[in-house]
């Protein structure tokens, strides 16, 4: 009994407080993107998709030997001048996770991680990736990504 | 004929696989007698991975993406957990600012973690939209400030045998400390809208009772052991990294009610943010990583290492052969054991409190099935 009129009288105050809450943040300014119009840029440790400068590649393979879903695959000649020379850089990104290993073992910086990430496509050949076509990303679906 | 003669059958209701309260895939299968549970069989393994079978076949480094997604909600104390076991097994010392770091990452974590359960329990209940999006939005801070440190928002990968990826971004320190002042008023908001709430009061006092022995012998870790009153956290009572520097609290509750289990967490919010503010004013300025080696390979051996993560104690126990990958990794889950005590609790309770109960025991379908 004594709890009942306890809740009876108290239960309307804490209803209140709790309204006072909703009532301070209703006139709060929104804090959401609207996102197709208005984007937020992107951090400088973004880690989107791999990219490659492929001349400061020196094919130590490091970068395929860490990935832990296999998404990386390099070949590589023998050049004109008896120098080895990148003959392909395949990236299937369907099985990239995203990680950063393969950025961060990789002894001259020649893989990084850009900061695309409207990766989304219709075609799923656009998924794999050739990372020596500079104008890889020109094919891409999206208006964005150039 | 009598009234107490009559017998009804009992209605088998199947809650999920595909249910927005079961927190991922689960599948419950209710039996009701009326509008009572009478019995309640839980069937997990709708997101399997087979992780520990992936580890076996990943090297040491490899394997530690694939905790980001064990418990996809609270990762870097996943990635904490792992790299600690394998610290232990290789015997290696970090330095002292990699300690701090992790402890900031881990704690800042947990407030994420902590947060997303408080909301969506109070959704459960009813509570719509609002104290979730009010959650959300401070979660989305502690999420910025780790794109900022690690480059991702939620598989962070930050952690590494030897250290953490990155040193601490310039200026960071500022925004956490921001975080800390914005945070704080913000855990006072919650106490208005949810805490004495009547119809929150209503629906969570009593009910979902977990008692301190079922809770034992179920080996329930973390902020649901906490709640039936057992003072129980691997930070304080197996201290790892820098955390008996710290001075913290450990809530603990009285009854193990759903009310109870929803106050413990909202006392760690509090209680990991002053670990935050002690580990930032003492963080010392030198290099965060060891060499750890490119090719980690342990010598044969075994190790168990557990951690405190949001959900509960975290054990990784590692069978190594001497050779680059694991021979054996088995993952000990909290949400798994804290997800079977489950049946014991909805016995008797109203089928509405079923979905509220779950989303008080924050389970995770991502670290049960692995």
């Amino acid at each position: 009994m004594k709890n009942y009129f306890k809740r009876l009288i108290f239960g309307p105050i804490d209803l209140i407080k709790g309204l006072i809450v909703t009532f301070r943040n209703l006139i709060t300014p929104a804090i959401t993107l609207q996102y197709p119009t208005q984007k937020q840029a992107m951090t400088q440790r973004y880690r989107g998709l791999i990219d490659l400068y492929p001349v400061k590649c020196i094919m130590c393979s490091q970068c395929v030997k860490i990935c832990p879903t296999n998404c990386l695959a390099l070949t590589h000649k023998e050049g004109p001048d008896k120098k080895k020379e990148l003959e392909s850089f395949k990236y299937k990104m369907e099985l990239c996770c995203f990680c950063g290993l393969c950025a961060q073992v990789c002894p001259t910086a020649a893989l990084y991680m850009n900061k695309i990430y409207e990766i989304a496509t219709s075609n799923r050949k656009e998924l794999e990736i050739n990372l020596l076509n500079p104008d890889k990303y020109a094919e891409w679906a999206h208006p964005t990504v150039r | 004929m009598k009234m107490s003669n009559m017998h009804s059958e009992q209605l088998c209701v199947n809650m999920g696989p595909q249910h927005p309260s079961t927190h991922g895939v689960l599948y419950l299968d209710l039996r009701l007698d009326g509008e009572e549970v009478v019995d309640c069989i839980t069937h997990i393994g709708y997101l399997h991975r087979s992780m520990e079978k992936i580890a076996e076949n990943r090297t040491y480094t490899q394997f530690i993406p694939f905790t980001d997604r064990l418990d996809y909600v609270a990762s870097m104390n996943n990635n904490l957990a792992y790299v600690l076991a394998v610290e232990k097994l290789l015997n290696l010392d970090v330095p002292e600012r990699a300690k701090y770091i992790r402890v900031i990452v881990a704690e800042l974590n947990r407030i994420a973690s902590h947060l997303l359960a408080i909301g969506t329990f109070a959704q459960d209940l009813g509570a719509f939209a609002t104290p979730l999006f009010y959650c959300f939005r401070e979660r989305e801070k502690v999420i910025e400030i780790f794109d900022e440190v690690c480059g991702n928002r939620l598989t962070y990968n930050y952690m590494r045998i030897g250290g953490v990826q990155f040193d601490l971004p310039e200026g960071i320190d500022r925004r956490i400390k921001d975080f800390i002042k914005y945070m704080r008023p913000k855990i006072n908001d919650y106490e208005g809208l949810l805490t004495n709430n009547p119809i929150f009061l209503e629906r969570t006092k009593n009910i979902g009772i977990l008692s301190k022995e079922t809770a034992i012998n179920y080996s329930i870790t973390g902020p649901n052991l906490r709640a039936s009153g057992v003072q129980w956290d691997l930070r304080k009572d197996e201290p790892y990294l820098v955390y008996d520097k710290f001075e913290f609290a450990i809530p603990t509750g009285k009854n193990g009610d759903m009310w109870d289990r929803y106050r413990v967490r909202m006392d760690e919010l509090s209680q990991s943010l002053k670990i935050i503010e002690q580990a930032i004013a003492g963080i010392p300025e030198a290099q965060a990583t060891v060499k750890a080696g490119r090719m980690i390979k342990p010598a044969a051996g075994e190790v168990y290492f557990r951690a405190e993560s949001p959900r509960g104690e975290l054990g990784f126990y590692i069978v190594s052969d001497g050779s680059v990958n694991p021979y054996r990794l088995k993952i000990r889950a909290p949400s798994f054991s804290n997800l079977a005590v489950l049946r014991e609790l909805v016995k008797g309770v109203k089928v509405a409190d079923v979905v509220g109960i779950l989303g008080s025991l924050d389970i995770l379908m991502g670290e049960i099935d692995r």
